[in-house]
């Protein structure tokens, strides 16, 4: 397969995320200025022009007319898709880690960072249809006491929110009431990505101990574990095929100039879900990937990395055939 | 960022920028026969272009390119997307079609999934000890065991496979024997129950158990394999699996390896899962020079024949 590469970044990559109906690609950086791209043939769509610092996350709404980022410049903001405006502004005191809308796009939470004497903070908040009505005000504040909080997203139907922390812990939280449901701590060092199944009965970790984890959603416990050398900055989940991508490498301040690439191992690296053995890697990055999103059909994937690039792979028809021998046999 | 003057506005996105280039390069230098673009019968284009190389020379490109419509149906949200949307921010006016400051594409990249990657990122051997300790933890905690030996691993992964048959069907005794010492290569497990010496066409036979072929344990060796010999002692896994890889899939790469010094004895047996595949590299490798040394591959003949 031969990548569409996207230099429209200058910083290392933060995230990468498809709409919902997989022909947007929206990719957000350090660089503070999030882009969004046709992710058929790798033309740039737009910019979001306004952040003043690093933007760590980001959420499309489900209709794809709607996006919000998540600044390191104390704000998080909600962006038109298609006019490339700003529709509104949420200021905080520290920097906004994570965002995420609500199924339905009614309400959203964004995470604030432990900086300054404040800790780490949920705050969910009403989205409007009409923005006239939109206020700044908070519906529910649920302050995390301990380690702050590194992922955080929704539960299925907005019940619960979960949230991973930079102990390796994670929580479920009541989101009419704020209150911790579970807690479990299964991994042994920052949990960097947590994304979903399609139908909520369980997500997959990424944490820098190396490991990416599949969680049941109610229980939390550990389904799956996936060992690899380095520590795991992302891990995605194939909606069509029982397989996991995931991302990483050496840490950026830890790569020597004498080992290059090679060394740092800086491969997307696929793994068998059920069997958790390593079944393929592709090469490409310079610097430790990021983030990894596959397209909602299961076609292609996006990966963004520390070099600034990011790359979209479109699979050749070979990866659909590719089975087990014991997948083979029962089919 | 922005076109440049002489660029026709409605340029294709797939047009490669090398071509612009060369216009220019065209009209700079005149005297030279103008490009020609023929429509072949074929529905191929064919385009004739000189243009002066680095040392002065005159060269002719001829290029020729198929145009291929592929339509696919989409959502309306996502057609009206694609088609009205102007595009805004930093790329702001410019044309439809990607930007070439922004996007491009990059080398051609290669996923071969398989089931047999080795893992080159192993920790050193230094910390083997280590490593061995969280092996025997994890070994300790899994819930993997192997129908063969009843070691850690899937059952299609055992170093018995070929030459043990499962546990359930042998006495108890030979579970005993072939459990313990799981790691050492098959032929220490020449005992059989009892102590009593057992040729190796009987090995592994427990009473009344099914002739080979029959068994549904036997299935897996009936994937094709290939033995291939005069391999170099330098050759490992890897390569072989590189070798045969881009024949199809494999089911399993085994090279064999001296005991005590893990060197390549010279032999490997590859086992594909299309026969068709077997008969390729078959035909490709035998004779192939790989490492100063020719290979010789022929068809592995079954351990039970």
């Amino acid at each position: 397969m031969r990548p569409i590469l996207l230099h429209g970044h200058t910083r290392s990559l933060t995230k990468v995320k498809y709409n919902r109906d997989g022909d947007l690609l929206f990719t957000v950086s350090k660089d503070a200025k999030p882009n969004v791209w046709f992710a058929h043939n790798g033309e740039r769509l737009g910019s979001y022009d306004g952040h003043n610092g690093a933007v760590w996350d980001l959420d499309v709404s489900y209709d794809s007319k709607r996006l919000l980022t998540a600044s390191a410049d104390n704000t998080c903001r909600l962006w038109g898709v298609e006019s490339g405006k700003e529709l509104f502004r949420w200021n905080t005191r520290t920097a906004v880690r994570q965002v995420a809308f609500a199924q339905g796009d009614r309400m959203a939470l964004y995470v604030t960072d432990a900086t300054m004497g404040q800790p780490s903070t949920i705050w969910v908040v009403a989205i409007e249809e009409d923005l006239e009505n939109q206020s700044d005000e908070f519906e529910r504040k649920i302050i995390i006491n301990g380690p702050k909080a590194t992922v955080a997203s929704w539960g299925d139907l907005n019940k619960t929110i979960y949230t991973g922390h930079e102990d390796g812990t994670i929580t479920i939280w009541d989101a009419e009431t704020g209150e911790k449901i579970k807690s479990v701590k299964s991994h042994d060092s920052v949990i960097s990505d947590m994304q979903w199944a399609p139908d909520y009965g369980y997500f997959i970790t990424a944490s820098k101990d190396h490991t990416a984890k599949i969680f049941d959603a109610k229980t939390l416990r550990v389904m799956k574990t996936y060992t690899t050398q380095r520590p795991v900055n992302s891990a995605a989940l194939s909606p069509i095929r029982p397989h996991i991508a995931l991302g990483g490498g050496q840490e950026a301040m830890e790569v020597t100039q004498i080992g290059g690439a090679k060394q740092g191992k800086f491969e997307t690296r696929f793994f068998h879900l059920p069997f958790e053995e390593e079944i393929g890697r592709v090469k490409g990055h310079f610097g430790p990937i990021n983030t990894l999103a596959f397209a909602p059909d299961g076609r292609s994937f996006a990966s963004g990395a520390e070099d600034g690039f990011v790359r979209i792979h479109y699979f050749d028809d070979d990866y659909f055939e590719f089975n087990y021998e014991e997948e083979s046999l029962t089919a | 960022m922005a076109p440049s003057v002489n660029e026709p506005p409605a340029r294709n996105w797939a047009d490669d920028d090398d071509d612009v280039e060369l216009d220019a390069a065209n009209e700079a230098t005149l005297g030279l026969p103008e490009t020609v673009t023929v429509e072949q019968p074929d529905g191929t284009r064919v385009t004739t272009l000189w243009k002066i190389n680095d040392d002065g020379k005159k060269v002719k490109v001829v290029r020729k390119t198929r145009m291929r419509l592929i339509k696919s149906q989409v959502n309306h949200a996502v057609a009206e997307r694609k088609n009205n949307w102007k595009k805004f921010g930093e790329v702001a006016g410019i044309g439809a079609g990607p930007d070439s400051n922004s996007t491009s594409f990059a080398e051609k990249v290669f996923l071969k999934l398989s089931s047999t990657v080795k893992d080159h990122d192993a920790p050193p051997v230094e910390e083997e000890g280590d490593s061995l300790k969280k092996a025997l933890a994890a070994a300790a905690k899994s819930k993997i065991s192997c129908r063969i030996c009843q070691g850690d691993h899937w059952t299609s992964k055992c170093p018995f496979k070929d030459t043990h048959t499962p546990l359930g069907d042998l006495g108890n005794n030979e579970a005993k024997d072939s459990g313990s010492d799981a790691g050492a290569p098959a032929g220490g497990a020449g005992l059989g129950a009892g102590g009593k010496y057992v040729p190796p066409s009987l090995r592994n036979r427990g009473p009344g158990e099914a002739m080979p072929g029959s068994g549904s344990a036997d299935r897996r060796d009936d994937f094709p394999t290939l033995r291939i010999t005069n391999l170099s002692e330098d050759a490992n896994d890897q390569d072989v699996k590189d070798l045969v890889s881009r024949f199809g899939h494999t089911s399993r790469v085994f090279v064999s390896r001296d005991r005590e010094t893990n060197v390549c004895k010279g032999f490997a047996f590859v086992s594909f899962y299309q026969k068709d595949d077997a008969q390729r590299a078959l035909e490709k490798l035998d004779g192939f020079g790989y490492d100063n040394l020719i290979l010789h591959v022929e068809w592995a003949k079954s351990s039970r024949d």
